[in-house]
This record gives structure tokens, C-alpha cells and sequence, in this order.
């Protein structure tokens, strides 16, 4: 059995636009590579009352979460033929407009990239143990909750 | 014995800390309990429980040195 290597999801703070592009280029030299998918979530600004949502404060069970995510990992490579995955997710705070959750699938032909990027972005938001702090505008909060 | 509780999301601010040590706790079950009697609004919130990172469905013994999570509802991505 081969080694159990857990990766780090986690990123403190936003993602950058320039990850992402920098992510996208370094794919360049996998020419089997044929289609790649990518999900990138968004903090929102909500309407609350008369309040706007200005960010989201994410914290995480870290340990847990790297063991579920590894788990799911497993399961959608044995589901897909993928040639790579990768997962970022903010912790921290977050304002409305920033990247938050960043998903990255490449195969040979776009069916599996595709399919295997939408399971993963629903595995995580339903299975990954984080959790996010939504900041009004007046610095009241309210824990956020997915649909 | 020490068990060591750890709290997440809004459970953080109902039980205003990240960290608990609680002595003598048999179960999960009594642990849950307890917790709902110090900590009225509890029984309000859903929340899963991990046993030293592992989610656990229905009671589960505790013994010496063990880490137990409160989790409520996720919310990431």
C-alpha cells in the first residue's frame, strides 16, 4: 500500500488571481492534458436587512479536514480518469468579491475534468469541516450556511 | 482523565472558547449532556462530534487523553 500523503489545502487569506493564472500555466508541459475545469468560488456581498455582507472570516477543523479531503481525493480519482486535481480553500477573511475556494481538474477529454470538478465542489462545501463568519457592513456577524 | 473538547463556528461564541478540558466524561452521550446544562442554547444547534478526528454516529466510550470536536453545520467554499 502506498503511502498516505495528505495535502495541504489551506491557504491564509484570498486567492490571487495570479495563483490561479500561474496554476494554469504550469499545466503547459502535460500535453496529454486535453481539457481542464476549473470552479473559483466568490465571496458574495448578501443583502441582510439593510446591512451588506463585506466578507466572510473562514476558520477550519485543519487536521480533520485534510484527512476527509484526502478521502475524497481517492474517491473521485478512482471515479474519473483525471491526469491532476488540485484544491485551494481561504481561511481567514475574506471580502466580498474575493476568491475564496479554488478547483482545478485537467483530463484527456472534457467530460471527466468537467464532471469531477462539479462532485468535488459539492463534496467539499458538504463533507470538509470549515466554517465561515459572515461580516456585515456595521461589524455585526452571522454564521453562514449552505444551501 | 482530561478530555479535550474542541469547539467550532458559532459554538465557539455560545460556549465562548476554542478549547475545553472536561475530567471524567464515561461517553459522548454524558458529555453532551453535561455540556447542554451548562450551555442552555445548545440543544438548539445541530452538531456533529469527531473522536480524535474521526466522526462518530451514536455514543462512543472515552478514555484518557482523548480529543473530542463539536462541529455544527459546515459552510466552506
Amino acid at each position: 500500500m502506498r503511502e498516505k500523503k495528505l495535502r495541504n489545502i489551506f491557504v491564509n487569506g484570498a486567492i490571487p488571481a495570479d495563483t490561479i493564472a500561474e496554476s494554469i500555466r504550469k499545466h503547459h508541459t502535460k500535453t496529454d492534458i486535453g481539457a481542464h475545469s476549473i470552479f473559483l468560488g466568490q465571496v458574495r456581498a448578501d443583502e441582510i436587512g439593510d446591512q451588506q455582507v463585506a466578507g466572510i472570516n473562514y476558520t477550519a477543523y485543519e487536521d480533520l479536514a485534510l484527512e476527509k479531503m484526502y478521502e475524497i481525493r481517492e474517491a473521485i480519482f478512482a471515479k474519473y480518469p483525471l491526469t491532476c486535481m488540485h484544491i485551494h480553500h481561504s481561511l481567514g477573511m475574506i471580502a466580498a468579491g474575493e476568491i475564496c475556494l479554488f478547483v482545478f481538474t485537467s483530463s484527456k477529454h472534457r467530460k471527466a475534468a468537467m464532471e469531477a470538478c462539479d462532485e468535488l465542489v459539492e463534496r467539499i462545501k458538504a463533507e470538509l469541516p470549515i466554517w465561515g463568519q459572515e461580516i456585515l457592513t456595521d461589524d455585526s456577524h452571522q454564521w453562514k450556511e449552505n444551501k | 482523565m482530561n478530555i479535550k473538547i474542541l469547539l467550532f463556528g458559532r459554538l465557539t461564541e455560545l460556549l465562548g472558547q476554542n478549547v475545553l478540558h472536561l475530567e471524567d466524561m464515561a461517553d459522548t452521550d454524558s458529555l453532551s449532556r453535561f455540556l447542554s446544562v451548562q450551555y442552555p442554547g445548545l440543544a438548539q444547534i445541530n452538531y456533529q462530534i469527531a473522536v480524535n478526528q474521526e466522526i462518530i454516529h451514536g455514543n462512543r466510550l472515552l478514555t484518557d487523553g482523548m480529543t473530542v470536536a463539536l462541529m455544527p453545520p459546515f459552510s466552506g467554499g
